[in-house]
C-alpha cells in the first residue's frame, strides 16, 4: 500500500473541484430548505459551470482573465502540494499566494464595486492567514511529522492536542468561506451594499474560474480539517460536514459584519485561542 | 585590498571631474573595474575554508596601524565637529569627542595590543556574499544615479546640484563597505564603520534643507552612539585584556567575561540597522535621492549591521544577551509591518519593509543556529537585489510620476508598462510565495518549532502576524501597479524619457532576481549552507530540503506577473468595448463615468488604510518604548555578564 503522494496531488487536482462542486450543490439545497424552498437539484453548480464556461465574457482588461487563471492554478497546486507530500507550513504561504491572485484580479478592473470587495478581500487575507500559518505549524509541531501523509500516520491524536486550534479553525473557516457574517468582500445576492463585491465586474468563464478556485478552497480546508483527525480521516470529513452544516445556518441567520469586526475579531480568536493553544505546547515539550 | 583602495581612488577622481559627459565614463568604467574585481576576489578566495591575509605591503617603521587608524578616527572626528558647529548641534560632537578621547587613551597609553597583521582581513563565503553585493549591486546602483540624479535635478531646479560631491561619496561609501565586511580587526572596522555613518550623513543632507539637515543629523546621532558603543566594547575589552580579533572572539560561546563588550557590539549593530528604538532615522533617511536609498539604506551599509549580529552569532547564541537580541529584531518586524500598512508614501513601506526584513536576521542571529544564519543569509541575498531594485524603479516613478505617493501609482501598468514589470519582479522577489524571503520565513518558522519554552510560542506568534501584515501592504502596492486604463500616446510617451543608465541597472538587477531565484538550490548547497556549518564548528546537519515542486513553483511565481504585465499593456483592443460596473452610470475605459446634468467625473479608487482599527503613529510609538526597554535590559544583562 505505498503509494507516492504525488499520486494523490494529482488526484486532489482532478476531483477537489466534484467534491467542492457537490458540496455547493448540497449548500444550496439546505440553505433552500431553511427558507422553506425546494431549491436546485444537487447538480446544479455543475450546470452553472457549464453555462458560464459557454457564454462570451464581458472584456474588462487584458490582465483580469490570466490573474484569474493564476488564482485556480495557484489553489489547485496547493492541494496538489498539501496531498503531494509538500511541507506543511509552506503551503500555508501558497495558499495565501493563491488568494492573493484573486484579489489583483478583481483590483485590475474599473469598477469601485469590484475594487472595494478587492480591498475587502485582502482584509479577509490579513484575518486568516496569521491562522493558517500557526494551525499548520501546530499541527507539524505536536505530530512530529512535516507532511500529510506524515500527520496521518502519526499516532499522535493531533485534535486532542489542539482542541483550541480546532476552535478557532471553525471561525476561521467561516471568514475563508466568505460565509456571512464575514462575507465581506463578495455576495451571491445583488442587494449588498457592494451588490456583488469582487466579482461585479466578473462575467462568463471569468466567473467560472472564481468558483472553480473556491471548490478548491473548499477542499483545501476539508482536508486540513482531516489533519485534526489524523487517526481516522473518515471522521475528519464527518466533521468537516457537520461543521459545514452549522456555516450554513450561520450564513442564514446572520447579516453582514463591518470589515473592522471581522478584523479585530479573527485575529483575537487566532491570538487567543491558537495562541493559547501552542503556548502549552512549548512549555511541556 | 585593491577593492578598497581603488573605489576610494575613483572617489577622489570624480571629486575633480565637473564635466558630466566625463562623469558618466569614469563612473561606468570604475563600476565595471570594481565589479569584476570582487566577482574575482570572490572566485579566488570564496571556494574553500575562510582565509586570513594581511597588507600587501609593509608599513614603514614610523607608521603602526594603530597610528595610521587614529590618524582616520581624527580626521573623521574633525570634520563631524566642524559640521555641527556650523549647523548648531551639540549631540554628535559630544558622541564623536567620547570616540576620540577612548581612541586617544589607548593610543597614549601604550594598552593597545600588538595584532598580527597577517590576520587583519578575513575573507569567508559570508564577507564573499557581501562583497558580490556591494561590488556588483553597489554599483549598478552607482551607474542608475547617472540617469537618475539628470532627472531629479530637472524635476526639482530648487535643489542646489552637488552631482560631483555625490558620486564621490559613493565610491567613498563602496570603499568603505568593502572594508567592513572584509575586516578581521575591531578597531579598523569601527573606522570603516564610520566612514560609512558619516557617508550616510552627507548623502541624506544632500539637499541642505533645513528639514534634510534634521534627518540627517538624526541617522548621524543614533549611528555615533552605536560607534561609540562599539569604541567602548574595544576599551573594554582592552582593558580585559581580551582579544580583538573578530574571528577569535566569535569563534565559541563567549564566557561572562567577554558580554559586557558583546553587548555593546550588539547596539551597534542594532543602531546600524535601524532596529527598534533606532528605527526612526532610516524613515528620515528616505529623503535622500533614491539611489541613495537603495545603495545605502537597503541593500548594503544597513546590512552591516545585521553582518556584525551574524558573525556574533556564535558567541552569544544561547546566552541571555542573544534572546534579547533576538526579540528585539523580531518585534522590530512585526511592529514596522504593522506599521507599513497604513503608510501611504511608497518609499516609507519599502523603507519599513527594509526594517522587518532586518528584523528577521536580526531575531535570526540573535537565536543563532546553523538553520537560522541559513535564513539570515538567504534574506540578505534576496533583500539586497529585490529591495535595491525596488528602491530604483520608485526612484525611476517618482521622476515621471513626480510623486512617491502609492495612490498615484494607480493604472502603472497602462502609464509606464515596461517599469510597471520590473517592479513586479522585485515585489515578486521580496514576497511572492514561494520565493526568496517566505522560503526563508518558511525556515524560520521550521526552527522556531525546536525551541523550547514560552520563547519558541512567542516567536511563532509574531512571525504568524508579521508575515500575513507584509501580505496585505505588498497586495495594496501590486493592486496600484496592476490596475488598467486605456491611456494615450501622449501619456505613453513619459516612460520614454527614462535614461539608459536606468534601463541597465535595473534590468540587470531585475534579470539578477530571476536568476537568484532559479538557482537557489546551488546557493544553499554551496555558499550559505557551508557558511552556516563552518559558523557553528563541529556541528553537521542537512537544510532544508528545496524540492523540485517549490522550485518549480518559485521560477512560476516570479516570472509569471512580470511576463503577464508586458503583454498585457500592449494589448490595445480592448479599448473600445470595456466599460465597467459603476450602479448603472455610463462608463468608460479611461476611468470615466457619466454624472448628473451629461456631464464626465473620472473615477477614483483608493486603498484602505485600516484607519481606526491600526493607528500607525501610535503602534510606532509602543513599538520604540517596549524596544528600548529590552535594550536597556540587553545592555544590563551584558554588564552583568549573565
Amino acid at each position: 500500500m505505498n503509494v507516492n503522494p504525488v499520486v494523490y496531488g494529482v488526484l486532489f487536482v482532478f476531483l477537489a473541484p466534484v467534491f467542492g462542486g457537490l458540496l455547493a450543490g448540497m449548500d444550496r439545497i439546505i440553505s433552500a430548505r431553511m427558507q422553506s424552498r425546494v431549491g436546485p437539484p444537487l447538480l446544479q453548480p455543475f450546470y452553472d459551470l457549464g453555462k458560464l464556461l459557454q457564454k462570451n465574457a464581458r472584456q474588462v482588461n487584458p490582465i483580469a482573465e490570466p490573474l484569474l487563471l493564476g488564482h485556480v492554478g495557484f489553489m489547485a497546486a496547493t492541494g496538489a502540494m498539501l496531498l503531494g507530500g509538500t511541507d506543511l507550513v509552506f503551503t500555508a504561504f501558497v495558499l495565501a499566494l493563491a488568494a492573493l491572485f484573486l484579489v489583483l484580479a478583481a483590483g485590475s478592473v474599473n469598477s469601485p464595486y469590484s475594487h472595494a470587495g478587492a480591498e475587502r478581500e485582502l482584509i479577509v487575507l490579513l484575518a486568516s492567514e496569521p491562522f493558517f500559518i500557526l494551525m499548520l505549524a501546530a499541527i507539524c509541531k505536536v505530530s512530529g511529522a512535516s507532511t500529510f501523509g506524515g500527520v496521518l500516520a502519526s499516532p499522535v491524536w493531533v485534535a486532542w492536542q489542539l482542541p483550541g486550534m480546532l476552535l478557532a479553525f471553525s471561525f476561521v473557516a467561516t471568514i475563508k468561506l466568505r460565509k456571512s457574517p464575514f462575507d465581506i468582500s463578495t455576495s451571491h445576492h445583488a442587494h449588498q451594499e457592494l451588490v456583488s463585491g469582487l466579482t461585479s465586474d466578473m462575467s462568463g468563464r471569468l466567473l467560472a474560474y472564481v468558483e472553480m478556485a473556491h471548490w478548491y478552497e473548499s477542499a483545501i480546508l476539508a482536508a486540513f480539517v482531516v489533519l485534526f483527525f489524523n487517526w481516522a480521516w473518515p471522521l475528519g470529513l464527518g466533521v468537516f460536514a457537520v461543521a459545514y452544516l452549522l456555516e450554513i445556518l450561520v450564513d442564514n441567520s446572520t447579516s453582514r459584519a463591518k470589515w473592522q469586526l471581522v478584523l479585530r475579531s479573527s485575529w483575537a480568536v487566532t491570538l487567543l485561542l491558537s495562541g493559547g493553544n501552542v503556548l502549552p505546547l512549548f512549555l511541556l515539550k | 585590498m585593491f577593492l578598497v583602495a581603488f573605489p576610494l581612488a575613483a572617489g577622489a577622481l570624480l571629486l575633480a571631474i565637473k564635466n558630466g559627459r566625463l562623469r558618466n565614463v569614469v563612473v561606468v568604467a570604475a563600476a565595471v573595474v570594481v565589479a569584476s574585481a570582487s566577482v574575482a576576489t570572490a572566485v579566488t578566495f570564496g571556494n574553500g575554508e575562510a582565509v586570513f591575509f594581511g597588507l600587501p605591503f609593509d608599513l614603514p617603521a614610523s607608521l603602526t596601524l594603530g597610528r595610521l587608524l587614529l590618524v582616520a578616527e581624527l580626521a573623521i572626528g574633525a570634520f563631524v565637529i566642524v559640521v555641527s558647529i556650523q549647523n548648531r548641534r551639540i549631540l554628535a560632537p559630544l558622541l564623536v569627542g567620547g570616540q576620540i578621547a577612548i581612541s586617544l587613551y589607548l593610543e597614549i597609553s601604550g594598552k593597545l595590543p600588538e595584532f598580527d597583521l597577517s590576520r587583519l582581513f578575513w575573507f569567508d563565503k559570508l564577507s564573499m556574499i557581501m562583497v558580490l553585493i556591494i561590488g556588483i549591486i553597489g554599483t549598478l546602483i552607482c551607474v542608475h544615479s547617472l540617469g537618475y540624479m539628470r532627472d531629479y535635478h530637472r524635476s526639482n531646479p530648487l535643489i542646489k546640484g552637488r552631482r560631483t560631491v555625490f558620486f564621490a561619496l559613493l565610491f567613498i561609501f563602496l570603499s568603505a563597505m568593502f572594508g567592513l565586511v572584509t575586516c578581521n580587526y575591531l578597531p579598523a572596522m569601527l573606522v570603516f564603520w564610520e566612514i560609512t555613518t558619516l557617508c550616510s550623513f552627507l548623502l541624506i543632507g544632500y539637499t541642505r534643507t533645513k528639514e534634510t539637515i534634521g534627518y540627517a543629523f538624526d541617522a548621524l546621532n543614533m549611528n555615533m552612539l552605536g560607534g561609540l558603543g562599539f569604541s567602548l566594547a574595544i576599551l573594554l575589552l582592552v582593558n580585559g585584556n581580551q582579544t580583538l580579533d573578530l574571528a577569535e572572539l566569535t569563534a565559541h560561546a563567549a564566557p561572562a567575561v567577554l558580554m559586557p563588550a558583546l553587548a555593546l557590539l550588539c547596539l551597534a549593530g542594532l543602531t546600524k540597522s535601524a532596529q527598534m528604538p533606532f528605527s526612526s532615522w532610516l524613515l528620515g533617511a528616505m529623503y535622500a535621492p533614491s539611489p541613495t536609498s537603495a545603495l545605502l539604506h537597503s541593500s548594503t551599509m544597513v546590512k552591516a549591521g545585521v553582518f556584525l549580529l551574524l558573525r556574533l552569532s556564535p558567541a552569544i547564541a544561547g546566552s541571555n544577551l542573544g534572546t534579547l537580541v533576538a526579540f528585539t529584531g523580531m518585534l522590530t518586524f512585526l511592529f514596522v509591518s504593522l506599521v507599513a500598512v497604513t503608510e501611504q508614501n511608497t518609499k516609507k513601506v519599502l523603507a519599513y519593509s527594509t526594517i522587518g526584513s532586518l528584523g528577521l536576521i536580526v531575531g535570526c542571529a540573535g537565536l543563532g543556529s546553523p538553520e537560522l544564519i541559513w535564513v539570515g543569509m538567504m534574506i540578505i541575498i534576496f533583500h539586497a537585489i529585490a529591495k535595491g531594485l525596488l528602491f530604483l524603479v520608485v526612484g525611476t516613478i517618482e521622476n515621471r510620476l513626480y510623486s512617491k505617493d502609492m495612490e498615484n501609482f494607480d493604472t502603472l501598468l497602462s502609464r509606464l508598462p515596461k517599469v510597471s514589470a520590473l517592479a513586479l519582479t522585485g515585489i515578486a522577489g521580496m514576497f511572492i510565495a514561494p520565493f526568496g524571503i517566505v522560503v526563508a520565513k518558511w525556515a524560520a518558522i521550521r526552527a522556531f518549532l525546536e525551541i523550547p519554552g514560552w520563547q519558541g510560542a512567542a516567536l511563532l506568534v509574531i512571525m504568524a502576524f508579521g508575515s500575513s501584515l507584509t501580505i496585505f501592504y505588498w497586495g495594496k502596492l501590486l493592486i496600484k501597479v496592476l490596475s488598467m486604463k486605456c491611456v494615450d500616446d501622449a501619456e505613453l510617451a513619459i516612460e520614454k524619457r527614462v535614461s539608459r543608465f536606468e534601463w541597465l541597472a535595473e534590468g540587470t538587477l531585475a534579470a539578477g532576481v530571476v536568476a537568484v531565484a532559479a538557482s537557489l538550490g546551488v546557493i544553499s548547497d554551496k555558499v550559505v549552507g557551508p557558511q552556516a556549518l563552518a559558523t557553528f564548528a563541529g556541528t553537521s546537519r542537512a537544510f532544508l530540503n528545496i524540492e523540485p515542486a517549490m522550485l518549480v513553483s518559485m521560477i512560476v511565481a516570479v516570472l509569471f506577473l512580470p511576463v503577464l504585465a508586458v503583454w498585457a499593456s500592449r494589448q490595445r483592443n480592448w479599448c473600445d468595448e470595456a466599460d465597467f460596473y459603476a450602479a448603472g452610470r455610463t462608463t468608460s475605459p479611461d476611468r470615466t463615468m457619466g454624472a448628473a446634468l451629461g456631464q464626465t467625473r473620472s473615477v477614483t479608487l483608493r486603498n484602505y488604510y485600516l484607519e481606526g482599527v491600526v493607528n500607525g503613529a501610535l503602534v510606532f510609538r509602543a513599538g520604540t518604548v517596549i524596544c528600548g526597554a529590552i535594550l536597556v535590559a540587553l545592555i544590563a544583562v551584558g554588564m552583568v555578564g549573565r
